[in-house]
């Protein structure tokens, strides 16, 4: 009975379905693989710095979106959810991407000296 | 004829006030809306910090006082707390309320380890590097983003603990799955904004 009634809770308002548990545990571990990468490299001595940076930024966002998508369940969940957060997430990202054109700050781009 | 939609509905959802037009939970749909926002309020704190970077006229700089071991070491706290919060979610579930409590105590701890790190890793840069809030571009823009980040943290155990107690005082059943949902939604977006925060103010050189 608690277990029907839980069942019936969990797809309850949500939308959609979860992970299992194995899948959170194989999420976590490669979350855990990618960190250790990500700090490895910085004491890999030769990597060029664009390389390096392009390199980090990739595997950061590789890491974001496995916890959105499986931690956060969006990958299952309803659009309208989905929109809620990517919307404003594209927002937040132009906002970084002009406020750094204002200070001149973007460290990828080769810098013109007059 | 205006009623049709409520005569026809399911009884659930006649009698569920949490369920608005959409047939999606208000509560849900309000936190991601939230977490909406605070994207933007975090992408505002990590612009002006790349903004500010390299632009401090005095030091200390950052290559002179991260602390990479420790700061890698609050990452891996905060990711493994974002399992041990989908492990309560999934015990809760199967109406394991006992066994979510415990993963909820677990994340909680995580939760506080990491901002006892980040208490040690603030005093350590005021006391030994002489950084403060005041003292430069760097200074300002850092404590601010990682500050608002520790608060939120601070937020998120203090709302865990609550959910703690709740299940042991038996307050807190499988019904109340998508409250413990709600509060893994926003545990799982401070550990977002930390992935991103350690890649863009601690890793790039």
């Amino acid at each position: 009975m608690a277990e029907h009634h839980a069942a019936a809770v969990a797809t309850h308002g949500g939308g959609g379905g979860h992970a299992t548990v194995k899948t959170y545990i194989n999420v976590a571990i490669v979350l855990a693989i990618i960190t250790a990468v990500e700090v490895a490299s910085l004491y890999i001595p030769g990597i060029p710095g664009p390389l390096l940076v392009i390199s980090l930024l990739a595997m950061s966002a590789v890491k974001f979106f496995l916890v959105v998508g499986f931690f956060m369940h969006l990958r299952y969940d309803h659009p309208i959810m989905r929109a809620l957060f990517v919307g404003p997430l594209i927002i937040a990202i132009v906002i970084i991407l002009a406020v750094m054109a204002l200070f001149s700050a973007f460290v990828l781009l080769p810098r013109v000296v007059l | 004829m205006a009623n049709y939609a409520a005569d026809h509905a399911p009884a659930h959802t006649v009698h569920d006030p949490n369920l608005g037009n959409t047939g999606l939970d208000n509560r849900k749909v309000g936190m991601w809306a939230f977490l909406g926002s605070d994207c933007m309020f975090f992408g505002s704190l990590i612009g002006t910090y790349l903004a500010y970077k390299g632009k401090s006229i005095s030091g200390p700089l950052p290559h002179e006082v991260f602390d990479i071991p420790l700061t890698s070491y609050s990452a891996a706290l905060l990711l493994a707390s974002s399992l041990t919060m989908v492990l309560a979610l999934a015990a809760l579930q199967q109406n394991r309320v006992k066994i979510a409590a415990r993963w909820l105590f677990v994340t909680a701890m995580l939760g506080l380890h990491f901002v006892l790190n980040q208490v040690y890793e603030f005093t350590s840069f005021v006391l030994h590097h002489g950084l403060t809030l005041s003292t430069s571009l760097f200074g300002s823009s850092f404590f601010v983003l990682t500050g608002f980040h520790g608060a939120h943290v601070t937020g998120g155990v203090i709302w865990l603990l609550i959910l703690v107690m709740l299940a042991m005082r038996g307050k807190l059943d499988a019904r109340d799955y998508t409250k413990v949902e709600i509060a893994g939604l926003y545990w799982h977006f401070v550990d977002i904004v930390w992935i991103a925060i350690f890649t863009v103010i601690y890793l790039i050189p």
